[in-house]
C-alpha cells in the first residue's frame, strides 16, 4: 500500500463521485470529440476517435462500474489511459485536480455500490476526503 | 557458424539475387528448348557463373558445387562439344529445381543443407565425363593433389580475372640428384620470380631435407604461356629430369570443400567482389519492405490532413473569400493537394511489381502439365509488365497455379479428342493481366471442352454439396459457382495435377483474402474463362462512402459491383429472405440495420442497394445513402479491440471524423443472411 503514496494522482468525477487514476497512466485528457459508434460484441466500448490520425478505442465506464450513463456536458472529457502500449480512451464527467494522498486505506468489499476489485484503495486527502482509486486492468479487461 | 552468416542484409541480398537469377534460368531454359541458340547458352552460362560466386561468396557449398557443375556442362554445350537434346534440358530443369530447394533450405536454415545433391550431380557428370576425362588425365590427376584454402583459391580467380595463366608445374628432379628437398627449394625460388608460387605439393614448408622427393608439382601464377615457362625453367635448372606445365583446372577449386572459419577471413574480399558484380548487373537498390510500409502509412496520414485542409478553405471561402491572404491558402492548399497526390502516388508505385515475376513460373508449369498428361499446350502470356502491389503478388501465386493446373488438365483435352471435335490439335491457354479503373484484371483462359453444367450439377450431387430439390432451383450461374465450394472435383481420378477438389477453394480463400472478386464464363467445347479482379494495393484503397442510420461506413470500390435503385416492391422473399432480381440473377439482400439492431429506415419508395462481390459471392447491401468516392487509408482498429466480424479496419474521412471500413468477406460469414444462404444450400 504504502508505494500508493509515492504517486501522483488525476482525480475526476463520475456520476458526482470522484474517483482518482494514477498520473503515469494518463496519456493526455482531451474534450469530448465524435465517438464513431463500433458495432461489436463489447457493450460497454463506446466507438472508436481520431486522435491525430490514429485510431482509438473509447469505452465507457459509466457502464462497466453500473452507474448512469454520462451526458455531454461542457466538463466532459475523454481520459486517454496507456495500456499495454495501446491508447485506450474512457469518458468522465469532469477533471477536478492533481492530486497526492496522505494515507491509503485498502479497498472495503464495495465502493458506492460499486465491486471493490475494480480499486486499488482508497486515498485520503490531506483534507480528509475520501477518494477510490481505480485499478485501470481490471477496467479495461472488464467482462461483459 | 561463422561471421559472415550473421549479417543479414547480405543474405538477403544473396537470396534475391539467386531468386533473380534463378527465374532468369528457367526462362532460358525454356527457350532453349524451343530455339537453341548461342546466345541463350551463354546466357545460361553466365547464370551459372554469377550463382556460382555469389554462393561461394556466402560460404554456401553445396550451391556452389552445383552450380560448378552446371557452368561446365553448359561450358561443353557452349563450345559445340555436347548437343541440346531433351534429357540434357531435363537434367537442367532438375537443376532447377534443385538450386530452388537448396535456396529454401538455406534461407530457413543457414547452411545446414540436408538436400542431397549427388544424384543431379552424377547426372551433370554423365555430360561432362567421355571424352574430357580421356583428354585430360593427366591434367586431372594433377590438379587434385592440390588442396586450396578460400585465400588461395580467390588469388587464383583474381589471377585469372586480370588475364594471368595458372599452371601446374610438374618438375620430375633426377634420380641421382642429391639433397632432392633443396633442389625443390631452388626452384621454388626460380618459380618465385617468374609468378608467384600458391602452393606446390608436396608441401614445402614440413618437408625436410631428408625427404626424398622426385615429383613436385608446383601451382604457379604467372603471365608467361606455358611454352616460355618451359624453355626458362629447362634453360636454369639444373638435374631437373622433366619440366610440365599444365593449365590449372579452374573448375576444381570450386569442388573443394572449405572450412568456416576461412570464410570469416575473407569475407571482407568477398563481398567487395559480389557487390562489384552486382552494380554491374542492375542499378537498383534493394529497400526493407518495412520501411515501405512505414512511408505508406505516413503518406496516408499526410492524405488524410490534406482532405482536412481543403475541407477547412472550402468552409473558409464564403467568410473570407475578399482577403488577399485567403487566396494565398488556397492556393497553398492546392499546392499540398497536388503534391500529396504526386506522392502518394509515388509510394504506392515503389511497392508495385510488374506480375513478369509470377508469370515467368507459367512457362514452365505449362511445359510439364504438358508432358505428364500427353497433351499439346501453346500458352500466350499478355500483359506481363502489368504492375501490382508486391504483397498481393505473392498471395496470388496459388490461385494462378491451381487456374492453370485445371486449365490444363481439365479444360484442353487430349490430341486426338481434339482433332474429333474438328479443334486444333494443340491447346491454347491464354494468361492475360491488365489495369482497368484502379483495379488488377486477371484472366486465365483456355479453349478446351469448357464446364459442362449437368456435370457439375451431378457431382455437387452426388458428393452432398446440394440436395435434389435445391438443384432444380438453380440457374446456370449459380451452377457454375458451385465448382467453387470446398470438396468438389469433377475429375474422375485423383492426380498428382488435380482432383482432390481443394484447388478452387484454394483460389476462392486467396482472393476472398485479398478483397478480390472472381468470375466464371464457360461455353461447352469452346472454353472456359476466369477473371479475377483485384484492388492494385491494399493500404490505400478507393471507397465508396455509405450511411446507414446516421453513421458512415467505407466499401472498398474493389468489391462494388454496381448500384441500383430498386422500388421496394420489387423486393421478394424466399424462405425469408429478401432478394432481388437482376438481369434474370438472384441477388439476396442484406440489411445491416437488423445486424446492428437499428431500424430499417426508408424515407422513400425507391431503396439504394450496393451490389458486392467477393470472390464468387453476390450480395446487395441496403443502404440509407450513398455520399460518394473517397481515397481511404486503412487503419487497424489494435488489439484492444482485435478482429471484428464486419470491419476490416477504420479509416479517417476528410473531417476529421472517423469511418468504419465494411469487410465484404466478413459480412458473408456473419450476417443473417449467411444463415438462410447455409440452410438452402449447404
Amino acid at each position: 500500500m504504502n508505494e500508493l503514496l509515492d504517486y501522483q494522482y488525476v482525480v475526476y468525477e463520475l456520476c458526482g463521485e470522484k474517483y482518482a487514476i494514477k498520473i503515469n497512466e494518463v496519456y493526455e485528457i482531451i474534450r469530448l470529440k465524435k465517438i464513431t459508434y463500433l458495432y461489436n460484441s463489447k457493450s460497454y466500448l463506446e466507438g472508436i476517435i481520431n486522435l491525430r490520425g490514429k485510431i482509438v478505442p473509447v469505452i465507457n465506464i459509466h457502464r462497466i462500474l453500473g452507474l448512469e450513463n454520462y451526458s455531454d456536458t461542457k466538463s466532459t472529457r475523454i481520459v486517454i489511459l496507456r495500456f499495454n502500449d495501446e491508447l485506450i480512451g474512457t469518458i468522465v464527467d469532469r477533471v477536478i485536480q492533481v492530486a497526492k494522498f496522505s494515507d491509503i486505506q485498502p479497498t472495503p468489499e464495495t465502493v458506492d455500490e460499486i465491486d471493490g476489485n475494480y480499486f486499488e484503495g482508497l486515498g485520503i486527502t490531506q483534507d480528509g476526503e475520501v477518494i477510490a482509486i481505480m485499478k485501470v486492468d481490471k477496467l479495461l479487461n472488464a467482462e461483459y | 557458424m561463422c561471421k559472415l552468416y550473421d549479417s543479414p542484409e547480405f543474405i538477403r541480398a544473396f537470396l534475391d539475387e539467386v531468386d533473380e537469377q534463378l527465374e532468369l534460368f528457367e526462362k532460358n531454359i525454356l527457350n532453349l528448348e524451343r530455339d537453341p541458340n548461342d546466345e541463350i547458352i551463354r546466357a545460361l552460362f553466365r547464370i551459372a557463373h554469377t550463382l556460382k560466386g555469389s554462393s561461394a561468396a556466402v560460404g554456401f557449398e553445396k550451391m556452389k558445387t552445383l552450380t560448378h557443375k552446371m557452368e561446365d556442362v553448359l561450358d561443353r554445350i557452349r563450345t559445340g562439344k555436347i548437343k541440346v537434346t531433351k534429357p540434357l534440358i531435363d537434367v537442367l530443369f532438375r537443376c532447377l529445381d534443385e538450386l530452388k530447394t537448396l535456396k529454401e533450405e538455406f534461407s530457413s536454415k543457414g547452411n545446414n543443407i540436408k538436400t542431397d545433391i549427388t544424384l543431379t550431380l552424377s547426372e551433370l557428370h554423365k555430360y561432362i565425363s567421355g571424352d574430357q576425362l580421356l583428354k585430360k588425365t593427366v591434367g586431372a590427376e594433377i590438379n587434385k593433389e592440390f588442396k586450396l584454402d578460400l585465400e588461395q583459391q580467390i588469388q587464383i580467380q583474381q589471377a585469372v580475372a586480370s588475364g594471368l595463366n595458372v599452371f601446374v608445374c610438374e618438375v620430375k628432379i633426377k634420380k641421382d640428384c642429391v639433397m632432392k628437398a633443396v633442389r625443390a627449394f631452388l626452384i621454388l625460388n626460380f618459380l618465385n620470380q617468374l609468378g608467384t608460387v600458391i602452393k606446390s605439393e608436396p608441401d614445402m614448408t614440413d618437408m625436410n631435407d631428408n625427404i626424398d622427393v622426385e615429383s613436385i608439382s608446383y601451382l604457379l601464377i604467372t603471365e608467361f604461356d606455358k611454352e616460355q615457362l618451359k624453355v626458362k625453367v629447362l634453360d636454369r635448372m639444373l638435374e631437373i629430369e622433366s619440366f610440365n606445365a599444365d593449365l590449372f583446372d579452374l573448375s576444381l577449386i570450386q569442388s573443394q570443400s572449405d572450412n568456416g572459419c576461412n570464410v570469416t577471413k575473407d569475407s571482407g574480399y568477398e563481398k567487395q567482389n559480389t557487390n562489384e558484380i552486382r552494380n554491374k548487373t542492375n542499378q537498383t537498390v534493394r529497400v526493407d519492405i518495412g520501411r515501405l510500409e512505414k512511408m505508406m502509412e505516413m503518406v496516408g496520414e499526410l492524405v488524410i490532413e490534406k482532405s482536412r485542409i481543403s475541407q477547412i478553405v472550402s468552409l473558409l471561402h464564403e467568410r473570407y473569400s475578399s482577403d488577399n491572404s485567403f487566396e494565398d491558402l488556397e492556393e497553398i492548399s492546392n499546392q499540398i493537394s497536388r503534391i500529396t497526390n504526386e506522392l502518394q502516388e509515388l509510394v504506392l508505385k515503389v511497392r508495385m511489381l510488374p506480375i513478369k515475376q509470377l508469370f515467368s513460373r507459367i512457362p514452365r508449369l505449362v511445359r510439364d502439365l504438358a508432358d505428364s498428361l500427353h497433351k499439346e499446350i501453346e500458352l500466350v502470356i499478355e500483359g506481363e509488365d502489368t504492375e501490382l502491389d508486391k504483397t498481393i503478388i505473392e498471395d496470388l501465386a496459388d490461385p494462378l497455379v491451381h487456374l492453370i493446373r485445371n486449365a490444363a488438365d481439365h479444360g484442353i483435352e487430349a490430341p486426338d479428342e481434339r482433332l474429333k471435335a474438328g479443334k486444333n490439335p494443340k491447346g491454347t491457354i491464354r494468361v492475360n493481366a491488365y489495369h482497368q479503373e484502379n483495379q488488377f484484371i486477371l484472366v486465365v483462359q483456355d479453349d478446351g471442352r469448357g464446364i459442362n453444367l449437368n456435370k457439375v450439377k451431378e457431382v455437387a450431387l452426388k458428393k452432398g454439396i446440394i440436395s435434389r430439390q435445391e438443384s432444380d432451383l438453380l440457374n446456370d450461374k449459380e451452377v457454375l459457382e458451385l465448382i467453387f465450394k470446398p470438396g468438389f472435383s469433377t475429375s474422375q481420378s485423383i492426380s498428382d495435377i488435380s482432383g482432390r477438389g481443394v484447388g478452387m477453394d484454394i483460389v476462392r480463400n486467396n482472393i476472398n483474402k485479398l478483397n478480390g472478386v472472381i468470375e466464371v464464363e464457360t461455353k461447352e467445347w469452346e472454353g472456359t474463362k476466369f477473371i479475377i479482379k483485384l484492388p492494385l494495393t491494399l493500404a490505400i484503397l478507393n471507397g465508396l462512402l455509405i450511411r446507414i442510420n446516421n453513421e458512415i461506413y467505407a466499401i472498398p470500390v474493389s468489391n462494388v459491383i454496381e448500384i441500383v435503385r430498386l422500388n421496394e416492391k420489387e423486393i421478394k422473399k424466399i424462405k425469408n429472405q429478401d432478394v432481388v432480381i437482376i438481369r434474370e440473377r438472384t441477388i439476396s439482400l442484406i440489411w445491416l440495420h437488423d445486424y446492428f439492431k437499428v431500424r430499417r429506415n426508408i424515407r422513400n419508395k425507391n431503396i439504394v442497394i450496393v451490389i458486392l462481390g467477393i470472390a464468387e459471392k453476390r450480395f446487395g447491401l441496403v443502404v440509407d445513402e450513398l455520399i460518394g468516392n473517397q481515397e481511404i487509408v486503412v487503419k487497424n482498429f489494435g488489439s484492444y479491440i482485435g478482429k471484428l466480424d464486419i470491419f476490416s479496419g477504420a479509416t479517417i474521412l476528410g473531417d476529421g471524423n472517423v469511418a468504419c471500413i465494411l469487410d465484404v468477406a466478413g459480412i458473408v460469414k456473419t450476417t443473417a443472411f449467411k444463415k438462410s444462404y447455409d440452410k438452402e444450400f449447404a
